[in-house]
């Protein structure tokens, strides 16, 4: 399966795939080099450039990882969100 | 709360001006929502469940941007230098909870998270764990009202020496007006504009204090002189591990990353994940909710470094303070003590919208537990939205008078935080991913963490080592031993009980599409064709 896979269908997306995975790693990198790198660049340190520069890197990468698959699985349950909400709400008022 | 003695701050008439103006703002941007929040109990909570990712995600800034935030920030890195930056990351959560818990909870469409309790398990232990965390974050949020207001209190009686229970009184009340008026709709719309105004007001008075001691290139400089070098280092650990309750080891970095990464899996985890829910809840779609989540903790990350650096300027310039409720204020000094004549007005101004967008949230999201699961689950199921808007409001008016008897009460805020952030969280951190990830982890097991957490948490980290049978134990140990004895608890409950209903679980699995060990649940749902776009329709 390819990492940038750009065309995902419904059901494709229901599954948990390395996709959701790689996203959770590039985001912690993204959130770890953050916060190192806006530190030491007000602090002009060279260490602080270097991480922000893979914060942004990683950043990137998150979105372009998963922002295919979230669309995809996005828009398929928004088609049945209606009906979900109704048995929720029949839930609370001990309808159902 | 040690209250500091006030300092002589002038207050020009522009500085007024801006501390006027920005407060009508912020009031007439809550209220003039007021037609859409009184539509329904849903507008009223969730802003009828249509908003696009950057409103929910300046909300997550805002909120987690409070008061006694740059007293917290500032306590840690003053105290342990730039590798303090690791305690507040336990925002990091919304890395991973963005494109997993966030998208679990965004899917089952509860409104709260205890509403989440009765689509996840079933049965009385279900219904008992809805109406215990139900209570419970009704309790919690006026908690948090309280410290917030506290910090506010303690904040005002240094500008001004007013006396504490103004500073705790009067903003606060300031922002019940919109939120009692327009409900979460005035809470998010109020929030963006706070968010934007806090950010700047952050970075200008950072920027500035960062200046005044001579510039990065001074700070650090400096810093060497003083033989106090290492405080750049955010990786400077006192060694792996031990028992010193003032170091910082290794472990504690370690358990913060694990704690703050993989507790992204879980629900429930941390308490910022409770107001995170209804901002989940808020998003028009799985993908604005995942965003929301993501850069509402991304920017709050760059705050905190945004913050770190300017607490190190303060260290350069007053290296000497001994006592924790004088340094904790070293933001706020730099401010009211460096900034000139007509910006300190902004200052101030930023600060309130800095407690208001706290403030709003917890009065909303209290008023939410109140309301959604006491009153229209249990109470009253048949209410009509009217009612419930009513009811809403009325929940928010009492919170807010609670919440002021407990603020004149409270001491010291780091200590209250640190214990409420992550030690309270420890015994829960690991059956709040197994609620998540395990289909046979049930309503019982649950239950029973929490008690047995609540109980031990002041057990080990207040009781003991007051009476002498346990000694202070540094932060890490209390994390880890909290979590293994709770699961004494839990894990037990968990074999000896029955699994939840397997009708329920499967229409949970169907909706919420659970990541983890959800097998059997998996397949009986497959073998009858639910998993599929036809099966579902």
């Amino acid at each position: 399966m390819s990492l940038f896979k750009k065309t995902w269908t419904a059901e494709e997306a229901d599954h948990w795939t390395m996709h959701d995975f790689l996203a959770c790693l590039f985001g912690v990198l993204a959130f770890v080099l953050v916060t190192l790198g806006v530190a030491g660049s007000m602090l002009l340190q060279t260490w602080g450039y270097v991480a922000l520069g893979f914060a942004v890197l990683f950043t990137w990468l998150t979105f372009k990882v998963i922002d295919p698959k979230l669309r995809a699985l996005s828009e398929a349950f928004e088609k049945k969100q209606a009906g979900f909400l109704d048995s929720v709400e029949r839930q609370n008022r001990w309808e159902d | 709360m040690t209250e500091s003695a006030g300092i002589a701050v002038v207050f020009t008439p522009l500085d007024w001006l801006w501390v006027v103006l920005l407060i009508t703002v912020m009031i007439v941007c809550g209220i003039i929502f007021y037609r859409l929040g009184k539509r329904s109990e849903a507008d009223f909570f969730l802003a009828g469940r249509g908003l696009p990712w950057w409103l929910p995600a300046t909300s997550v800034y805002a909120t987690h941007t409070a008061t006694d935030t740059p007293m917290w920030i500032c306590g840690t890195i003053y105290k342990y230098g730039m590798r303090g930056i690791w305690f507040p990351f336990f925002t990091a959560w919304t890395a991973i909870s963005a494109f997993v818990s966030t998208r679990i909870f965004r899917r089952s469409l509860a409104m709260s998270q205890a509403e989440w309790q009765t689509l996840r398990y079933s049965g009385l232990g279900a219904e008992l764990l809805r109406g215990w965390l139900a209570g419970w974050q009704t309790f919690m949020n006026m908690f948090v009202l309280a410290w917030v207001s506290a910090a506010m209190g303690k904040i005002c009686t240094y500008l001004f020496a007013w006396p504490n229970w103004v500073g705790v009184v009067a903003f606060t009340s300031i922002c019940a007006i919109y939120v009692l008026v327009a409900g979460y709709w005035g809470v998010i719309m109020a929030d963006f504009q706070q968010g934007v105004i806090s950010f700047l007001v952050i970075t200008l008075v950072s920027f500035w204090g960062i200046s005044v001691a001579g510039g990065p290139s001074g700070i650090v400089s400096r810093l060497g002189e003083i033989g106090e070098g290492w405080r750049l280092n955010p990786f400077h650990f006192d060694g792996f591990w031990g028992l010193d309750t003032s170091a910082f080891y290794t472990a504690d970095f370690l358990t913060l990353l694990i704690m703050a990464t993989l507790g992204g899996i879980g629900m429930g985890n941390f308490i910022d994940w409770y107001p995170e829910a209804q901002r989940i809840q808020s998003a028009r779609t799985v993908r604005d909710a995942s965003y929301s989540i993501w850069a509402g903790g991304f920017v709050t990350l760059i705050r905190n470094s945004v913050w770190a650096v300017a607490i190190l300027a303060f260290f350069v310039m007053y290296p000497a303070i001994e006592s924790e409720a004088q340094y904790e204020m070293g933001w706020f000094r730099l401010g009211f003590e460096h900034l000139p004549a007509g910006m300190i007005g902004i200052f101030f101004a930023g600060i309130i919208a800095i407690h208001l967008s706290t403030i709003s949230t917890h009065l909303n999201l209290g008023a939410l537990y109140a309301t959604r699961d006491l009153y229209h689950h249990y109470i009253n199921p048949e209410a009509s939205e009217d009612k419930l808007v009513k009811v809403g409001r009325l929940n928010t008016l009492l919170l807010l008078l609670g919440s002021f008897l407990l603020g004149l009460t409270m001491q010291s805020i780091t200590s209250w935080l640190i214990f409420a952030l992550w030690l309270q969280a420890a015994g829960i951190w690991i059956p709040s991913l197994l609620q998540v990830v395990w289909w046979r982890f049930n309503s019982w097991a649950y239950l029973s963490s929490w008690i047995a957490n609540l109980v031990m948490s002041w057990l080990v980290v207040w009781v003991l080592p007051e009476i002498g049978v346990l000694p202070d134990l540094p932060n890490y140990l209390n994390f880890w031993m909290l979590a293994v004895l709770v699961s004494l608890v839990y894990l037990p409950v968990t074999f000896m009980t029955d699994p939840d209903d397997r009708e329920h679980l499967i229409r949970y699995y169907v909706q919420a599409r659970p990541l983890g060990f959800w097998g059997p649940i998996r397949e009986e749902a497959a073998r009858r064709g639910l998993l599929t776009e036809e099966g579902r329709a």
